[in-house]
Order: C-alpha cells, then sequence, then structure tokens
C-alpha cells in the first residue's frame, strides 16, 4: 500500500509504501516515554520502502532492551515522530508513526507488542466518560 | 499529589503538583499526529505547578481549533514530549504529558476529550491479538 505523511508544521514530508498487515501497536515503555502517552503505532515499510520528501528528522538512537541500537526520527521543529528504523547503513524496514499517515484512518493495527507493559487501565477505556470537544 | 518525571534521554527532567482526579485522554487530531500515537494521555497541573530541575525544552506554538495559541514543550535530542501549556504570561496550568511520569501506573485517566475523533478500533482494543514482548 502507497501511503504518504507529514509533521504537524509540514516541514517534513515522506511517501512509503507499508504493509498495512503489519500495522500494530506498540506497548513498551520506551514509547510510553517518548510519546507521552499510553502506546505508539506504527506501520512496518517494506525494505527501503519509506523516502523523505521535504526536510530532515532529527534521529535519536536509543538501545532497545535486545541491544539493538534504535534510530527514533522525529521533526525538531515540532517534536512530530516519524518513523523508527535500525541504526547504520544497510537495506532497512521503517516503522512509521501511524498518526502522521494521510491514510490512517484505513490502517487498523492488527497486533498488540509488548503488552506486558501495557498500561493496566486499558481494558476499562470504553468505559471512562466521553466528551466529543473539550 | 506531586510527581516528578523526565524524557528518555534524561536531559530535561522536572517535578508537579496535580491532582490525579484529572488526569484525561485527549483524542484530538493534534495530539494523535504530535506523539504518534492513538491519543494523549494528559495530567493538568496545579496553577504554576510545574518546575523544571534540568534542561531547557524546544517549544512548538500550535493554534488551537479555539484559535488560542498553545504552546507544545519537548526535548530536541530525543523527542519526549513533555507538556503543553499557554503562551500568555502570568499562572498558567500545564498539561503534563503522562507517558512522561515516573508515577504512572498510578494514574487513570477519569475523562476523554475530543471524541469525536477518536479512532475507531480503539472500542474493540482488548480483541487486537497481545504479545507480551517483541512483534
Amino acid at each position: 500500500m502507497k501511503i504518504d505523511g507529514a509533521c504537524h508544521c509540514g516541514k517534513i514530508t515522506y511517501e512509503a509504501e507499508v504493509d498495512a498487515d503489519g500495522a500494530r501497536i506498540c506497548h513498551c515503555t520506551d514509547c510510553q516515554t517518548m510519546g507521552g502517552s499510553a502506546f505508539r503505532m506504527v506501520v512496518p515499510s517494506r525494505v527501503d520502502g519509506f523516502r523523505v520528501t521535504s526536510g530532515t528528522p532529527r534521529i535519536y538512537v536509543k538501545i532497545a532492551e535486545s541491544g539493538n541500537p534504535r534510530a527514533q526520527a522525529f521533526c525538531p521543529d515540532c517534536g512530530t515522530h516519524i518513523y523508527a528504523s535500525p541504526a547504520g547503513d544497510g537495506p532497512k524496514v521503517y516503522n512509521i508513526r501511524t498518526s502522521s499517515v494521510r491514510q490512517r484512518d484505513q490502517i487498523v493495527p492488527q497486533f498488540q507488542g509488548w503488552h506486558r507493559s501495557a498500561q493496566h487501565w486499558l481494558p476499562d477505556l470504553p468505559s471512562i466518560p466521553k466528551v466529543e470537544t473539550q | 499529589m506531586k510527581f516528578d518525571g523526565g524524557c528518555h534521554c534524561g536531559k530535561i527532567t522536572f517535578e508537579a503538583e496535580a491532582d490525579p482526579e484529572d488526569a484525561r485522554i485527549c483524542h484530538c487530531t493534534d495530539c494523535q499526529l504530535l506523539s504518534g500515537s492513538a491519543f494523549r494521555t494528559v495530567i493538568p497541573t496545579v496553577e504554576d505547578g510545574f518546575k523544571l530541575l534540568t534542561g531547557e525544552p524546544k517549544v512548538y506554538v500550535k493554534i488551537a481549533e479555539s484559535g488560542r495559541r498553545r504552546v507544545q514543550a519537548f526535548c530536541e535530542d530525543c523527542g519526549t514530549h513533555i507538556y503543553a501549556t499557554s503562551v500568555e504570561d502570568g499562572p498558567k496550568t500545564y498539561g503534563v504529558r503522562v507517558g512522561t511520569l515516573r508515577q504512572r501506573e498510578q494514574i487513570v485517566p477519569r475523562l476523554q476529550l475530543w471524541c469525536r475523533s477518536a479512532r475507531p478500533w480503539l472500542d474493540e482494543l482488548e480483541a487486537i491479538p497481545k504479545i507480551e514482548k517483541q512483534a
């Protein structure tokens, strides 16, 4: 599936070819901290199937539990998270943050990773009172 | 209740005072986009109840649907989102991103805002297959 997306301020735009069946939620504690939320969602690109079309994301390299260095890309101006990928050279899959994808309504998470650290209240989400706007 | 937290790389650390009963989820499209998630979890501090201990966040100002300008603060080194607040001078509350708090396990959202833009699959979240570790 071909997609495209952008950060909030519009400085960074990209296009990608992704495997929508690989779309997932990540409950790892790094995703919780960096996103400031309960979890993040990603959709994996084909190998090297990601291209920045404007702007240059800033890269932060974290060390995963596996010991692998992982590049975390975000917009240096507005802070929108764009993707994660293996650090270094070579062909790679880009895990694109689904929220920045223009076609995000067509991408539904198919599984939930790192569920052992999921926030404990998530099963009760449907019963937390809802307000349509502010 | 007093809280403390920081960004992923450790450059920014802070402490905050907030009422856990005020914790909320925000489903607005700006929160979705900026965080890379389906929504953000936020806890508003008491007035001026946020104190930076180390580091200085980068500030991005967005225009809310109301027309108001809102400061979005994040770590420019690791990209961790820290808080949102008003641009005006004077006393202010800070909407702290719960994911950055050391005590986040103790904070349960009491309210969901901007549900009109909530991701439709969230109602079936529990039915989405779960894997304990890496997928």
